[in-house]
């Protein structure tokens, strides 16, 4: 009897350690990310996040573990595909990165062909979410620009507005939708594309200066066109009242690199700088961001951070469902609903986030102030207020 | 419209003058060696970067970086060389891939060592505006165009008078007859190629001073001097710059008149239209008839 018993209570302890052994397993995520090529600098930003973000869920979650595999898909998009197919081939359970629309529809597709969920914040044309990816997820789209930048329009009363852009599909995107609004509302609207490949903006700032004479000139575009606009602007000198940009704009390292160039221009920002974090979630971001990279954390950063934080407990809780190979993660994905670095995040039947809101930031005094929307403000919007 | 068109001329003309000065490394290189070194937009970043790193670490201005990025640009240049002069066989089209290779490693090495941001002076004094009458630029356009018109009369004086010059445009004309003269080909290959990192170095401090530099801007770089060269004719100097004036200000005035997301349509379209009607390029057939 007493041999019995002893045989049972060992067997329970060997059961019970397998079993805990079993459930606690270390899940392979691939970053399929622009390391290199046009979009490298965005790219790396990205990388940083998701890989404070592994720091901080393999330190938090106490039962699962997540190993990041890096390929780079050289800002091209068939290299973004045979990224996605090399880590598929490693074993990855899903995938988060991605940058640029044009990169990520490829991308995308292929891990929706081969069952994997694809997350990233890269990618805002609206044909991401339209073609029946069962498995894509963003946190960020063109909506959410758009709002932020026709709220802060319609504060400072803007009546005519020069939309210059890039041909990209983002850009174009972004701003075909915030000319199609602001004509909605009376306002007065040219639109001057570009080229990508455009370095010498004079002669659009000249005809947006002689021509059409309007009070704010809207940017859509990247970095190294925000600098050739402003530059351009600043030599020419047209009789606007701001100058207002989207992404990669209103960050401390445009005003850290363009000092002259940044003064009073605004663009879409999730945190003002200084950096200042209230909440647990983005204080561990901040002190993990720090801790790796020895700087403060960027709004790619943030971005990345929150993308895969999210994939990272869908994954965690399918694994506890027994669901990760079933296409539990991606069911787990559709229940996400919670508050984060960027605010609430829900996803909707196509993928995309139905709460992103931007918000819109000005340069004041080599700070990044947040202006609209009111209740998140941390100062006072300038307008009319000019980078010269 | 008028003020809008002159801006515009003015506008193609200061571009022109930039395309000029960084399509002239490869102009010569293609002149002498009939190799297009399609790393020659790397050494123009090379150089750029440079600058780079002399304003943001000693905090003097990107002209100061001029002698440093003479001897690195020049240097790289003339190690370029030494690799392509191994081909031994069908030379023309074993340095397109060798080139381009050399230009994928020059690119990665500069990510590794100056990562992938966005570059560009912090002067304020390159950046101010300067108008003369009507006509408005930056002040670093003015300049660079200054420099890329004494470069272009101080090469074509070096190409006409100095033995080294008559020396690779003998070297151009006909390699074994100027072997046969006593001229050394590859020795004047190599300075054709030292002279070109010297001019790429000048342009790369150029694009600096005026423009916006990241890694992988070089690819972009090497089409713009390839299509400039080809446009003004093999070995033809001025024609490097009268063509690289064509393309700005057919660029500028598309973007005026028409639409600036037609800017780089318009320059392969000249570039088309010139080889259509005349092959050997707007300065090309000009020498042969003469």
């Amino acid at each position: 009897m007493k041999r019995t018993l002893t045989r049972i209570a060992m067997a329970t302890v060997v059961a019970s350690a397998w079993m805990s052994g079993a459930s606690a397993e270390e899940f392979l995520v691939g970053a399929e990310i622009p390391l290199t090529g046009n979009l490298a600098r965005v790219g790396a930003g990205m990388q940083e996040g998701i890989m404070v973000a592994a720091e901080v869920f393999n330190k938090t979650n106490g039962k699962h573990t997540v190993k990041i595999i890096t390929v780079d898909d050289e800002s091209a998009p068939a290299k973004a595909i045979a990224a996605v197919e090399k880590l598929a081939s490693q074993g990855v359970v899903a995938i988060t990165g991605g940058y640029g629309s044009n990169n990520i529809s490829p991308a995308s597709d292929t891990a929706n062909k081969l069952g994997l969920v694809y997350i990233t914040s890269g990618g805002v044309d609206d044909s991401l979410v339209s073609s029946g990816r069962k498995n894509f997820f963003r946190i960020n789209n063109t909506a959410g620009y758009e709002k932020a930048m026709l709220g802060m329009l319609a504060d400072v009363g803007a009546k005519s507005v020069s939309i210059v852009y890039s041909t990209k599909d983002a850009t174009t995107g972004l701003a075909k939708d915030v000319e199609k609004a602001l004509l909605a509302k009376g306002v007065k609207v040219t639109s001057h594309s570009f080229d990508p490949a455009i370095t010498d903006f004079k002669p659009i700032i000249n005809k947006i200066k002689l021509q059409d004479k309007s009070e704010v000139v809207a940017m859509v575009g990247y970095e190294n066109d925000y600098v050739g606009i402003i530059r351009a602007a600043r030599v020419l000198k047209p009789k606007i009242k701001a100058m207002v940009g989207v992404w990669s704009l209103a960050t401390p390292k445009m005003a850290a690199d363009f000092p002259d160039l940044m003064p009073n221009v605004f663009g879409t920002a999730l945190l003002a700088y200084p950096t200042e974090f209230k909440t647990a979630d983005g204080k561990a971001f901040s002190d993990a961001y720090k801790q790796l990279y020895k700087k403060e954390p960027d709004y790619l950063g943030q971005f990345g951070y929150v993308q895969s934080m999210l994939l990272f407990e869908a994954i965690a809780r399918a694994a506890d469902k027994g669901t990760v190979k079933k296409g539990g993660v991606a069911e787990e994905m559709r229940k996400t609903d919670r508050e984060t670095l960027i605010g609430r995040v829900q996803f909707a039947a196509n993928g995309d986030n139905q709460n992103f809101v931007h918000r819109m930031a000005q340069h004041q005094d080599k700070k990044v102030v947040i202006v609209w929307p009111k209740e998140n403000a941390t100062g006072k919007l300038v307008y009319p207020a000019l980078p010269w | 419209m008028t003020e809008l068109i002159l801006q515009a001329l003015y506008s193609g003309l200061l571009q022109g003058g930039s395309y000029a000065l960084i399509a002239l490394g490869l102009a010569l290189v293609f002149g002498t060696m009939k190799i297009i070194n399609l790393a020659h937009g790397e050494l123009v970043l090379l150089a750029a970067y440079i600058a780079y790193s002399v304003e943001s670490g000693l905090g003097l201005g990107p002209m100061f970086a001029i002698p440093i990025a003479l001897v690195i640009v020049s240097l790289t240049s003339v190690g370029v060389y030494y690799i392509v002069s191994r081909i031994k066989k069908d030379r023309e089209i074993n340095s397109l891939i060798l080139t381009y290779g050399i230009g994928v490693i020059l690119t990665n090495f500069i990510l590794l060592v100056w990562k992938a941001d966005i570059r560009s002076t912090s002067s304020s004094w390159l950046q101010e505006g300067f108008e003369i009458g009507p006509f408005f630029s930056m002040r670093s356009e003015v300049i660079f165009f200054g420099v890329s018109l004494v470069l272009m009369a101080a090469l074509w004086r070096w190409l006409a008078t100095s033995w080294y010059g008559r020396a690779v445009r003998a070297v151009s004309s006909n390699r074994d007859a100027a072997k046969l003269m006593g001229i050394d080909p590859g020795r004047t290959e190599m300075v054709s190629f030292l002279v070109a990192g010297i001019l790429a170095a000048f342009a790369g401090v150029a694009l600096f001073s005026y423009g916006v530099i990241q890694p992988a801007y070089g690819g972009a770089l090497t089409v713009k001097a390839f299509i400039i060269t080809v446009l003004a004719g093999i070995g033809s100097i001025p024609g490097v710059l009268i063509a690289a004036v064509l393309l700005g200000v057919a660029e500028a005035l598309t973007v005026t008149l028409a639409s600036s997301a037609l800017q780089e349509l318009s320059g392969m379209v000249l570039f088309l239209l010139v080889l259509f009607i005349m092959p050997n390029g707007l300065f090309g057939a000009v020498r042969r008839r003469g």
